[in-house]
């Protein structure tokens, strides 16, 4: 098993999905796992076959727990704290796919006016321009992505070109930052948390943090889950589902340097669960 | 697998504008149909992210993959376009896995080997070919059990390990299609009830 897997925080459930007073199944790294919400928002969790509790954390509307020992604790999101933002837990979808081709999927520029087609891209704005990626031990930044989208976000009218920020924080989980229709200096938040319930099966938890006073939370929903409705098909129909790290495995192009520098990322830190290691 | 040629689909399979799944040997295949006639054998994945171009669209004369709307030229399998980088051309030997074809009697046909033995040679006759039959069983479990009749070729499709397809040729006009096809499905039917 990869140790550098089990120390991390995962993502196991949206708080909003979970019942009070209720046990709940779901299962982390091929592991089944039992979660128990209490009144005042205390969770437990534990592994269903030994009872032993396990390290809980809530965070960014999620339950997040750990089957080893953390090593560093949960990346920061402040976003999330901001009183005027709209923080919606936009949906928990089970896909059949590994979490870094997931990952990789959201950081993806080029599939927009393909997969999401009048949306957030639509021939012949193709084009991506260059853009900026950096790295360090704390995960990868791409900055000053730019592409053209007919319907960036629900409030959204016309076609504008909106430019993006991306960070990788987490091995399995990533979150963009997008230009605000309501004030230009400040940016939507969506995030992608991803629970790795076995090497090629996840659960990708959506979360939209967003400046928008004007749509519902089920509005918001139905928009991010339209979204990822597009990408799941994509994803499940790679092939291999894990994610090759070999830096030749599959062909690049200049769009994909976001997507090298996660797999490079990756390997660095020695993550191999949902790999094919280099 | 020995070194042959299997038929992988029917001609009629091929259709205008579409993309037709099979596999053959655990290898999946993406056949398509230009708009010129010539039938593609394609491994069923594109080289950038791996997505299975049985997905995405024929264009008549380049496949697009669904993913990124690469583009991938009939014939050679060369990449023609990258959207996301409209003038930039690309190198060459980046392109899609591409197996030989061939479409005789009616059977598209393809080999994974460097040197297969030839397609056996049916003459001249008029063949017309019958509904393939998908069985649960690997090859070896099927051959043995094979009628002999005249005016009927039968050849296997070894999809996996564990599944096999029965491509029929009837030569013999005599006999309807129904039934060769009744008496490949009882076929069918007694192997895979003999087979755990």
């Amino acid at each position: 098993m990869d140790q550098v897997a089990l120390d991390e925080w995962h993502v196991v459930a949206a708080l909003p999905s979970l019942p009070f007073g209720q046990e709940v199944a779901t299962r982390l790294l091929g592991t089944d796992l039992a979660l128990m919400r209490s009144p005042g928002d205390v969770v437990a969790a534990w592994p269903a076959a030994s009872g032993k509790a396990l390290p809980v954390c809530i965070r960014y509307g999620h339950v997040w727990t750990s089957l080893g020992t953390p090593a560093r604790p949960l990346f920061d999101l402040p976003e999330f704290a901001e009183p005027d933002r709209r923080n919606v837990m936009a949906g928990s979808v089970p896909v059949h796919v590994s979490a870094p081709r997931a990952v990789e999927n959201f950081l993806d520029l080029g599939h927009f006016a393909y997969v999401h087609d009048g949306y957030l891209g639509v021939e012949p704005h193709t084009e991506i321009k260059p853009y900026k990626v950096t790295s360090d031990e704390n995960g990868v930044l791409a900055t000053e992505c730019r592409a053209y989208q007919p319907q960036a976000s629900l409030i959204a009218e016309g076609g504008f070109e909106v430019e993006y920020v991306y960070r990788v924080p987490h091995p399995y989980c990533a979150i963009l930052y997008k230009s605000s229709v309501l004030d230009e200096k400040r940016r939507d938040v969506i995030a992608i948390f991803v629970q790795p319930v076995e090497e090629e099966r996840i659960v990708a938890h959506m979360l939209a943090s967003v400046l928008d006073d004007v749509s519902s939370d089920d509005a918001i929903k139905n928009f991010q889950q339209l979204i990822f409705a597009q990408d799941k098909p994509i994803l499940e129909n790679q092939i291999p589902k894990r994610l090759p790290l070999h830096p030749r495995a599959e062909a690049w192009a200049p769009a994909d340097a976001g997507s090298a520098a996660y797999r490079r990322w990756l390997s660095s830190r020695g993550v191999r669960y949902g790999t094919i290691p280099a | 697998m020995s070194s042959s040629w299997y038929p992988v689909a029917s001609g009629d399979d091929l259709a205008p504008r579409h993309v037709f799944h099979t596999a053959l040997g655990g290898q999946e295949l993406a056949l398509w149909r230009d708009d010129a006639g010539f039938a593609n054998v394609w491994e069923n994945r594109c080289p950038h992210r791996g997505v299975r171009l049985t997905i995405g669209a024929n264009l008549g004369t380049e496949l697009r993959c669904q993913y990124h709307g690469w583009r991938f030229s009939s014939g050679s399998g060369q990449c023609a376009a990258i959207p996301a980088h409209p003038g930039f051309t690309p190198s060459q030997g980046l392109k899609v896995k591409t197996y030989p074809c061939v479409e005789r009697y009616g059977l598209v046909w393809t080999t994974l080997d460097e040197s297969p033995e030839d397609i056996p040679d049916l003459g001249a006759a008029a063949w017309r070919s019958l509904r393939a039959i998908f069985v649960e069983a690997p090859l070896a479990a099927i051959a043995p059990h094979l009628p002999e009749q005249t005016g009927l070729a039968l050849f296997l499709q070894p999809v996996s390990e564990t599944r096999t397809v029965i491509h029929g040729l009837s030569g013999d006009m005599s006999f309807s299609p129904r039934q060769h096809d009744d008496a490949l499905t009882r076929l069918r039917d007694r192997i895979e009830s003999a087979t755990p």
